[in-house]
């Protein structure tokens, strides 16, 4: 519970937070360049410290609110389920380092490899087939059809 | 003796057959055209048009393609051509050619120094005017002088829109109102449909279908020609002082070279020579410019020296000068 | 003018013009499909090629080709949460809403259906407004842009959801989004904001990316956790043979499709208003047409109502922004501005003369539109059912997918590594809002209008000074933008909720 109240907590606080900087960032400039940004940064401040003072002290469930929007599955426990988030999360953070480090035409098929066996399970057959087609479409279609430019990875040009 | 006769003929057959340097360089490679813009823009279409034409002149033949490198106006594409493109030959760069004011201004991020490129040259040179909506009692400079709070609409400071309007404003004794904020400059010319706003400035090339359609009329030019505004007032000749006209003068020049066109310092120089050669060759090709007339895009070679001294004119201001030249004249979208 | 309406139909069907058109659905098709095909760049590929082609030829092809983006985008949205399009991110809240609950190829059968009559009105709204569209667009300068882009700002009331708590996420949502809106290069005085010395951000943060990153990423999160396929462990009715209850549920609330379209088109007509919000204000109305508080609780999680909308609007819209770019010369969104990089190409000048000698060009145009869309539409309903079917297939399978395409669509925007930043910050910041309640359709929309208002409240106050307040189709504006904003409160206010409590 507690727990809770401090993610939403900790949201609107980063909130304000962004809109202060704003208003900060704003302190230099000419008039009308700091317009907008104040008059929209000062409510943000207002309004999320009120969030912030709701989400602390005020009492709400996880899962109230009803925003026209989602809500995350809650059909799996929450232990289970943290555990995956936190897992897809750090796949994500890694398929982005790997682009990074190695160019996105090879990140992609190693990637996709990697998660289908690791993460999935996969039997072989299906992780080499869908490898092969990953490997096909980024490199056939995003690079030597498009020609996309793609940035050669820091492994590759620390070498060179 | 007859075995060493024949050795002997069939090396010189040989020797004379082998393909020539140039071609054993580009045969079967890919040179890539890096455009600073997204596509469909003036550069790209410039770049992709070149692109078509250009392996016609160069020996072996190469495939060409062109890579979009969108961002900071072209300065992210610029630095990448100067320091991460390898010298080999098989890199072109494009990119706007107000990136030696960013590079005058010493603009934050600007990475690059135009003088140090292997420059191919230019492949078109652009006039900039000024025009007022032809439902407006103007018709020369002098009568502009008398119009009070004369509005003119622009994109934001850094595009001829804004600065050359702004400076001939200052230093030439015009009372004019500026309203930038227009997303591109077609959105001004809904303004001025709207009557809105009275004028606008900018690139020859794209306000000249307007003129012709009879929307606009063209008042004024900077010190780049084209044919139909030759006999236009010069804005450096309107200059009210010296300074003025000096400002001016810089901000007219890299209109010069209008869409340049690079290769990464150090480019090797036989590689460059080709290159070179194939630029200015493609530029006088029949049916690129038969395309290029269709797709009303001038063309107008600029050899790279002459580039060079261009940029050279305007990087060798001196430092109280170049202060007072950021004050009027700004890079930007 | 009956003449050329008819003769352009005429165009539309000779083998030649027919045949360019085909190939240009076919392109179409998968380029709407495929996250990172972005519409612009395979548009402005396709320029070159253009060359060949006589004016009608091209135009039908690259017309063709764009008409179907939208439609088969809404695919992408539905079937895996991915924007693929700017334009198609609205369907997702909906719409992978209901796949998530085994109904995909309802929400298909609708997306498809509404694009269809969203494109037909849209075409049609054009055909016969074309006789005033000329005076329609002159009347609407700066200050009622900026007006409408407080109409849509002032739909974030209706987008946020039940009870003051959520009004207060959702405006704040909005305002953050109308910040981020502000980063880049500022056009009054060409000052860097919030760029932090990154040449990336110069020009501001793009759309795709954040779209992306705010809709895919957290679906993504989703279906890790879930550990089973899109569709999940719920019964299946709805899943292949729903394809026709969607199909019938675009009549069922007709009155809102039709609205929807025929607000897509006005959008669409509105030069500066951009692809990224029709959608949106869609939405907003579809939720305004909820009826008890419940329903509109509903939304987000699988409301019918929420694909219909969008789905209309992002199609009527192309529609619309025609016109902008034919009669002024204008483009109306990014890919028109590549449409009319087609026109000069082929050495048509747009303008009033699109409207008069070349009226037979402009009318086979929309018919193209037209057309193109009923072929789309037509296909695709035979084999949605196997498209939905996707929706079965693992989500360990997927994921790698997803997130490759994910990727690859919000870095082709730029071409540049930031953008794969901007996604996967956004994507944690879609994640937060969705834990804490923060609805996120105010954050995109305040992002997608932020630079809008602020151009056009400049351009106003300094070209007219404050007189500009007192314009009569301002002031109606400003009106009707009360009305959307206190429009979710208004109707309530005394209906006995369900259950009998009177509110």
């Amino acid at each position: 519970m507690k727990r809770l109240l401090n993610l939403r907590g900790a949201l609107s606080l980063a909130t304000a937070c962004v809109a202060g900087y704003a208003l900060y960032a704003s302190w230099s400039w000419p008039f009308r360049t700091a317009l907008f940004p104040r008059v929209i940064a000062l409510p943000i401040l207002f309004l999320a410290l009120i969030e912030w003072a709701l989400s602390v002290w005020g009492s709400e469930k996880e899962g109230e609110g009803h925003a026209v929007d989602f809500q995350f599955t809650d059909t799996v426990e929450p232990a289970l389920a943290r555990k995956r988030t936190i897992a897809i999360i750090i796949w994500t953070l890694g398929f982005l380092v790997l682009i990074l480090l190695v160019g996105f035409p090879l990140a992609v098929p190693i990637f996709v490899f990697a998660y289908l066996k690791i993460a999935g399970g996969e039997p072989w057959t299906l992780t080499i087939a869908l490898t092969a087609i990953s490997w096909l479409s980024m490199e056939g279609l995003f690079n030597r059809l498009l020609h996309l430019p793609f940035p050669e990875g820091l492994v590759f040009a620390l070498w060179s | 003796m007859k075995m060493l006769m024949i050795l002997f003929i069939s090396l010189v057959l040989f020797f004379a057959n082998a393909p020539s340097y140039g071609a054993s360089l580009y045969e079967g490679k890919t040179i890539t055209i890096i455009v600073g813009y997204k596509p469909g823009g003036g550069y790209d279409r410039y770049a992709r048009l070149i692109g078509k034409h250009l392996p016609k002149y160069i020996p072996g033949k190469p495939g060409v393609i062109i890579q979009n490198m969108p961002g900071a106006s072209s300065v992210i594409a610029a630095n990448h051509v100067f320091s991460i493109a390898k010298p080999d030959g098989l890199t072109i760069g494009t990119f706007n050619n107000a990136t030696v004011i960013a590079q005058l201004i010493k603009v934050e991020g600007v990475r690059f120094d135009l003088t140090k490129f292997a420059w191919l040259g230019s492949a078109a040179s652009d006039a900039v005017i000024l025009s007022v909506r032809s439902d407006l009692p103007y018709r020369t400079a002098d009568d502009l002088r008398k119009a009070k709070q004369f509005v003119i609409g622009t994109t934001g400071p850094g595009s001829s829109t804004h600065d050359f309007p702004a400076i001939l404003g200052e230093f030439g004794g015009f009372d004019f109102k500026l309203v930038p904020g227009y997303s591109s400059s077609a959105d001004v010319m809904l303004a001025l449909e709207r009557k809105e706003v009275d004028g606008r400035a900018g690139s020859y090339d794209s306000i000249k279908p307007f003129i012709d359609r009879g929307l606009v009329r063209p008042v004024i030019r900077n010190r780049t020609s084209a044919p139909g505004i030759e006999k236009l007032p010069v804005d450096e000749n309107l200059a009210t002082t010296q300074q003025g006209k000096l400002i001016m003068a810089v901000n007219a020049v890299p209109t010069q070279i209008y869409r340049p066109y690079v290769a990464p310092p150090a480019t090797a120089k036989d590689a460059l020579k080709i290159l070179r050669d194939a630029f200015a060759n493609v530029l006088k090709d029949k049916d690129l410019l038969a395309e290029a007339e269709k797709g009303k895009m001038t063309i107008d070679y600029v050899p790279p020296d002459d580039a060079l001294k261009v940029v050279a004119e305007v990087l060798g201001q001196p430092p109280d000068v170049v202060k007072v030249l950021a004050k009027h004249i700004k890079f930007g979208e | 003018m009956l003449n050329a309406f008819i003769d352009g139909l005429f165009v539309v069907f000779q083998w030649n013009t027919f045949l360019m058109m085909l190939l240009g659905i076919f392109l179409g098709f998968w380029v709407g499909l495929l996250p990172g095909l972005g519409g612009t760049t395979t548009l402005a590929l396709m320029l070159p090629f253009i060359y060949q082609m006589t004016p009608v030829e091209a135009f039908a092809f690259l017309l063709g080709m764009h008409s179907v983006v939208s439609t088969t985008g809404d695919i992408t949205s539905i079937l895996f949460g991915i924007p693929g399009e700017g334009t198609t991110a609205a369907t997702i809240l909906d719409g992978h809403a209901m796949a998530k609950k085994g109904e995909a190829g309802r929400a298909l059968g609708a997306a498809l259906m509404s694009s269809l009559v969203g494109a037909l009105i849209g075409a049609f709204a054009l055909a016969l407004a074309i006789p005033v569209v000329r005076p329609l667009v002159l009347s609407f300068g700066a200050p009622e842009l900026f007006m409408l882009a407080i109409v849509g700002i002032a739909f974030i009331s209706s987008l946020s959801g039940q009870g003051g708590r959520a009004l207060l996420r959702g405006i704040l949502a909005g305002l953050l989004g109308l910040l981020f809106a502000l980063v880049g290069q500022d056009p009054q005085a060409g000052v860097l904001r919030f760029t932090f010395g990154q040449l990336y951000l110069w020009s501001g943060l793009d759309l795709i990316p954040v779209l992306v990153g705010v809709f895919a990423i957290p679906e993504i999160i989703d279906l890790a956790v879930r550990g089973t396929s899109i569709a999940g462990e719920l019964p299946r009715e709805n899943l292949g043979r729903g394809v026709w209850v969607g199909v019938k549920d675009t009549f069922v609330h007709f009155g809102l499709t039709v609205r929807c379209s025929l607000a897509g088109t006005f959008i669409g007509i509105m030069p500066g208003l951009g692809g990224g919000v029709a959608q949106w204000i869609a939405y907003g109305q579809a939720v305004q047409s909820a009826r008890t508080n419940e329903e509109r609780a509903g939304f987000g999680k699988g409301d019918i109502r929420g694909v219909l909308g969008p789905g209309a609007a992002n199609n009527s819209k192309e529609g619309g922004s025609l016109i902008p770019t034919i009669a002024f010369g204008v483009p109306g969104s990014s890919s028109m501005a590549i449409l009319l990089g087609a026109f000069f190409l082929l050495g048509i000048m747009p303008g009033p003369d699109m409207l008069d000698k070349h009226l037979v060009l402009t009318f086979s145009m929309v018919w193209t539109m037209v057309v193109a869309n009923i072929i789309t539409v037509v296909i695709s309903l035979f084999f949605l059912n196997y498209l939905a079917k996707l929706t079965l297939i693992r989500g360990t399978v997927l994921i790698p997918f997803i997130l490759f395409f994910s990727f690859i669509g919000a870095y082709t925007s730029n071409n540049h590594l930031g953008d794969l930043l901007v996604l996967v910050a956004f994507g944690f910041l879609g994640y937060l809002m969705i834990r804490c309640g923060w609805p996120r359709a105010p954050l995109v929309l305040g992002f997608v209008l932020g630079r809008i208002a602020e151009n056009n409240f400049y351009i106003s106050t300094i070209r007219y000074g404050p007189s500009w307040t007192l314009r009569p189709l301002v002031l109606v504006l400003i009106a009707l933008s009360v009305i959307v904003l206190f429009f979710p409160f208004m109707r309530f206010k005394g209906r006995p909720l369900a259950g009998g409590n009177v509110q």
